[in-house]
């Protein structure tokens, strides 16, 4: 049994230390990992990225994130990946990482991501040079995502990511903005690897549960979405045992 | 003349929210007759508080009511199982 827990766009500045510590630090308890899909600050500044190290690192779990478009805002996403490698944190960016928990091999694969929209509403790679610049960066990075989630052997492989795979869990947004939420390129790199669990964050306003057409099951973890400091996911249970360890 | 609530009010008021030093882009903004009323959920109460602040001080004659919440941030418990 693997137990991770996951959170997302907790855009952390100085006036947020101290909020997600507490919850933080009964981790160890609770959950074997934790991973953050994304929007880790507000502004994308080196600054916020140290103020998220300093809520989020040094816990007694490992910690994998992915950036998100906040995270971009400052074009310091280079730095805030040095800020929080050097905090002891691992950031993806079209790569997997593995972990050894209890004896099994659990798979990370994460990129950011991007738009683009979903079948039958989503934007074609055609046309002005600006458009198929958008839509080109869409599928580089789902390629990218497709091949890191090829890339590890393990007895459970989640990938983590900042823009949505899917529309189900845009429920609550409105249609219009699907296309700037997600696209259909991540699920379709998810549905090609034997992927257990999607994590995405992003959409404030979406739901929680929904599968990508393959069947993979995927988690809105937005901050705003989940309402608590992380939501705990258990992957290859050996028996049927739901209640968290009272503290 | 009073500032017109009307969708180009609510635009402005959606680009000040994302261009700004507030970086949300998760506000909802209704409009009523007299009154716009803000939505969504923020990270800390400071957040809230500046959201209505610079809205107040860009569109002084505008009256806002604030639904803005505050994201809680207690550990869970419970867990699901993913199959």
């Amino acid at each position: 049994m693997i137990r991770i827990a996951a959170v997302g766009d907790v855009h952390v500045d100085s006036d947020v230390l101290g909020r997600f510590r507490p919850a933080l630090e009964q981790l160890p308890d609770r959950a074997d990992v934790l991973l953050v899909a994304g929007d880790l600050t507000r502004h994308g500044t080196v600054e916020e990225a140290r103020c998220f190290a300093r809520e989020f690192g040094g816990l007694a779990v490992p910690v994998v994130v992915v950036l998100g478009n906040h995270d971009h805002q400052s074009d310091q996403q280079s730095r805030i990946t040095d800020v929080l490698t050097d905090s002891g944190i691992t950031v993806l960016e079209a790569e997997a990482t593995v972990l050894e928990l209890h004896g099994r091999r659990l798979g990370i694969a994460g990129v950011k991501g991007f738009g683009g929209g979903f079948a039958g509403a989503c934007a074609s790679n055609f046309g002005e040079r600006e458009m198929k610049d958008f839509v080109g960066t869409t599928e580089v990075i789902a390629r990218r995502l497709q091949d890191a989630l090829l890339s590890v052997r393990v007895d459970a492989l989640v990938a983590l990511t900042h823009y949505a795979p899917v529309p189900d869990t845009l429920v609550g947004e409105p249609l219009e903005i699907y296309p700037f939420l997600g696209c259909y390129q991540l699920g379709r790199a998810i549905d090609a690897a034997p992927t257990a669990l999607a994590l995405h964050g992003h959409a404030h306003h979406g739901s929680e549960r929904g599968r990508t057409p393959g069947g993979v099951p995927v988690r809105n973890v937005a901050h705003p979405v989940i309402k608590q400091a992380y939501n705990v996911y258990q992957l290859l249970s050996e028996e049927v045992d739901l209640e968290l360890i009272a503290t | 003349m009073g500032t017109q609530l009307d969708e180009y009010l609510e635009a402005e008021i959606q680009s000040l929210l994302a261009d700004g030093r507030i970086a949300e882009l998760g506000i909802t903004v209704l409009r009523r007759e007299n009154l716009l009323v803000l939505g969504g959920e923020v990270e800390t109460p400071q957040r809230r508080d500046e959201i209505c602040r610079q809205i107040t001080e860009r569109f002084p004659d505008v009256e806002i009511a604030c639904d803005i919440g505050i994201i809680r941030a207690q550990a869970p418990s419970e867990v699901e199982e993913i199959s």
